[in-house]
């Protein structure tokens, strides 16, 4: 509360010579005058409520990805497959949690999706956590009953088929291929603002972000390649799963599952946005039985 | 003014003061002489007859001529019905010389002489004058580039002007900033006089910025444009109609952004008409000493062909009033103002769309509720302080002048009172979807609601006393208060806290 020696019946001489300037001893704050400060507000009433569109069911996980409203609602998988990847993984681990439609501007990392993890106490924050961090929060969460990822050396090398080849493939039909005004404008861009020259503005800004991505890889973007790496991509996931109901023989499904679904299922899904009109990377998939089968599987078990 | 050119001398050294003085009672006494004179010279012919032949304006050499013809035209008498008596002549003429001065683009003072054409000439009748004005313009430029420090801001600047650029005296003011909480800031203005007239503007502007908002966690930038149209009523009332268009980006959230900001971070486009009038009869705005202001702001945003992506209706009010006890230098200013965000539905959509964060009120802080944070009141979520839809807040000042300095210099020591409430409006229905208000009716019922529970409790409120010094550029103070009533989670300020500004309640 205050410094000992403040309320001292004998106060050293130093404070006694501060005293009569009054400024000083504003800023040392003494007894009495803290008891003063204490005794204000007079009077305090409840809290104000919050406005209309602020989000209530603060007692729940929240999972920010790209949605629609309606989407949201009846927790339909997210047209985005980082965002489904993390979607389908938290169903995997039996995290009961909320679906909210956001933009990357919500995302403390600048990418969606993030978590923001329920609350005791509706006021109170809790701190978000990012996709980078979603994998050892739901590991904490679940405590014992805990997905254990597959220990296969093979693990990492079949990731970056789905990080790097799938990944750059996907970019380029959503983003650059005739598929992007049919896919990529209505669900990135109209949602965001009804102005046409915002759109406009956005609409060559989501072009250059994923131009600038692939120009990572290879200076040249170059469609045949990047499809046809895909392709090859496909038939090892597939050739990998083999018969098994998940990958890596794993008695249920894990991270890897939801990183392949994640891609499946959009590439199979026909409605996507307005329909795709460039079906190379979709058509690469649809042959792969044992992948459809397995996006088949996760649908049924988890999103129906 | 005299407070301040009395301020100015008390910086200089006594000696010059002294020399400036003798100077000035001796050109006073001149200037008064000659003044006497010209009264009486006026006064023994205030009813002769006058016809104006020709006004010629001198030295207005970049100045278009069928700008300065507008001005002028009104004066010859060959455009006038009735005929003028010499008096009503130089009124005249004196009205004509104070427009342009108000254009901005003459030095100041604008001189004015008359005189009688050469009678020989066959044209020129007995009674005509020829009227000479002379008008320098002033620079067709100004830059100014500065760095300003305030309570919890700070900025460097860059400003240029360019004055009277196609002759019809336009404006064109190009600014540039970069600071703490202002993190950038640029604009280009382009305004220009309707016919000829002061006191009718037209201005184009375009912007682009980004503000730090602390208080809500978020920056936001912004991107747009506006144009509006500038009234000036004889008896000083000014009227502002405008349109604009701004894209919004709420971006950059904190770590620890509620929900709250976090629904609303992204893009949004606002398409507005609005109008704000101001009627300011206070003698000196930064430091009133009597009269007082009335101000409006109305505007109304996405409704039927304006479009964008939010739609409201939403009108802020705000009056001063100043009464002086006598000549003793004490004030009692009071100040009451309120506001309220009406949702309505967007062209195109089938219900009321409810407020974003970008789009509601803040309150407290030194400007508007003295003694609590900047944006202290209101809802909180968390961290942020998220605004509300309605608002009403008032305050008491008393002013006294400091002993020993005297009721001139603009420094005074106030007590004050103040107080208020932000209220968010709330869907009556609990069942309905986040975002939206289930119907026309339904937002009028729920304003209803709010608008009552503003009087139901006592407001937050806060008192103190403190020092106030009006620069001429701003008005600085700073109090002691403590908070009276607040509701949990606001933001009162308890002791010292310092405020500048042009606005205060």
């Amino acid at each position: 509360m205050s410094q000992p020696n403040e309320g001292d019946a004998t106060p050293n001489p130093s404070s006694q010579r501060s005293t009569p300037s009054s400024r000083s001893s504003l800023f040392s704050v003494p007894t009495p005058i803290k008891q003063l400060f204490d005794r204000f507000p007079l009077h305090t009433y409840p809290v104000n409520e919050l406005p209309q569109r602020a989000p209530r069911h603060r007692n729940e996980h929240i999972l920010y990805v790209f949605a629609s409203e309606q989407g949201a609602s009846s927790g339909a998988p997210s047209w985005n497959p980082a965002c489904l990847k993390w979607q389908a993984y938290l169903k995997f681990s039996h995290i009961p949690f909320r679906i909210a439609p956001a933009n990357n501007h919500a995302s403390p990392s600048g990418a969606l999706p993030f978590l923001l993890p329920s609350s005791p106490d509706p006021y109170k924050q809790t701190q978000p956590v990012p996709s980078a961090k979603l994998q050892r929060w739901a590991m904490n969460t679940r405590g014992d009953k805990r997905i254990e990822e597959p220990g296969d050396a093979r693990y990492e090398a079949y990731l970056s088929l789905l990080d790097h080849r799938i990944r750059r493939a996907w970019l380029y039909t959503i983003y650059l291929s005739p598929n992007a005004p049919a896919i990529a404008e209505p669900l990135y861009i109209l949602p965001s603002s009804r102005n046409a020259f915002v759109r406009l503005t956005l609409a060559r800004a989501l072009r250059l972000a994923a131009e600038q991505e692939l120009r990572k890889f290879s200076p040249v973007v170059n469609a045949e390649t990047l499809y046809s790496q895909a392709e090859e991509a496909f038939r090892a996931l597939d050739m990998l799963l083999g018969d098994d109901k998940w990958f890596f023989g794993a008695k249920g499904p894990g991270l890897f599952d939801a990183s392949v679904f994640a891609y499946t299922h959009l590439l199979l899904d026909e409605g996507l946005g307005r329909g795709w009109v460039d079906t190379r990377l979709r058509d690469a998939l649809v042959g792969r039985e044992r992948l459809v089968k397995h996006r088949e599987r996760v649908v049924g078990k988890y999103f129906s | 003014m005299q407070v301040f050119e009395r301020l100015k001398n008390k910086t200089d050294i006594n000696e010059q003061k002294r020399q400036q003085d003798e100077l000035n009672t001796r050109l006073n006494a001149q200037h008064h002489k000659s003044q006497e004179r010209l009264v009486e010279l006026i006064g023994d012919n205030t009813s002769l007859p006058v016809t104006i032949s020709s006004v010629r304006i001198l030295h207005a050499n970049r100045t278009r001529r069928s700008f300065l013809e507008r001005v002028v035209e009104p004066l010859l008498s060959a455009n006038r019905d009735e005929s003028y008596t010499l008096e009503e002549a130089l009124k005249e003429v004196g009205n004509a010389t104070d427009k342009l001065n108000r254009f901005g683009i003459f030095k100041s003072p604008i001189s004015v002489y008359l005189d009688r054409p050469d009678q020989t000439n066959a044209s020129s009748s007995p009674t005509d004058v020829d009227v000479y004005i002379s008008a320098f313009e002033r620079g067709n430029y100004t830059i100014k580039t500065g760095t300003e420090a305030g309570a919890s801001e700070a900025d460097a600047y860059v400003h240029a002007e360019l004055r009277n650029v196609l002759g019809g005296a336009e404006t064109l003011n190009a600014h540039g900033s970069l600071g703490t909480r202002t993190r950038s800031a640029y604009s280009l203005a382009f305004d220009s006089p309707i016919l000829s007239n002061p006191d009718l503007k037209i201005q184009v502007n375009g912007f682009a910025s980004s503000t730090l908002k602390s208080w809500a966690s978020h920056e936001e930038v912004l991107k747009g444009g506006n144009s509006k149209l500038l009234w000036r009523s004889k008896t000083g009332h000014q009227h502002e109609f405008g349109y604009s268009g701004i894209w919004r980006q709420v971006t950059s959230l904190a770590e620890n952004a509620s929900p709250t900001v976090r629904v609303d971070a992204g893009d949004s486009f606002k398409s507005s008409i609005t109008h704000t009038w101001i009627n300011d009869k206070r003698d000196y705005p930064l430091l009133p000493s009597s009269g007082y202001l009335m101000k409006t702001v109305s505007e109304l945003a996405g409704f039927g062909p304006l479009k964008g992506d939010v739609a409201f209706f939403k009108s802020e009010a705000e009056s001063q009033v100043a009464l002086p006890f006598g000549d003793t230098g004490i004030t009692l200013t009071a100040g009451l103002r309120g506001g309220l965000l009406y949702p309505l539905t967007l062209g195109g959509g089938n219900s009321p769309q409810a407020s974003r964060i970008n789009d509601r009120f803040q309150l407290g802080g030194p400007n508007t509720v003295r003694g609590f944070r900047l944006a202290g009141l209101g809802p909180h979520d968390g961290p942020d302080a998220v605004g509300g839809d309605v608002y009403a807040a008032g305050g008491a000042s008393l002013l006294l002048p400091v002993p020993r300095v005297g009721k001139e210099t603009p420094l005074r020591l106030q007590a004050f009172i103040n107080g208020g409430r932000l209220l968010s409006l709330k869907s009556q229905s609990s069942k309905k979807e986040e975002g939206s208000f289930g119907s026309g009716n339904e937002v009028q019922s729920s304003l209803q609601k709010t608008v009552q529970s503003l009087t139901q409790e006592l407001p937050s409120a806060a008192a103190g006393v403190g020092l106030v010094y009006a620069h001429p550029v701003a008005r600085f103070e700073i109090n002691f208060s403590l908070p009276l009533v607040m509701r949990a989670k606001e933001e009162g300020r308890k002791g010292l806290s310092f405020g500048v500004g042009i606005e205060f309640l």
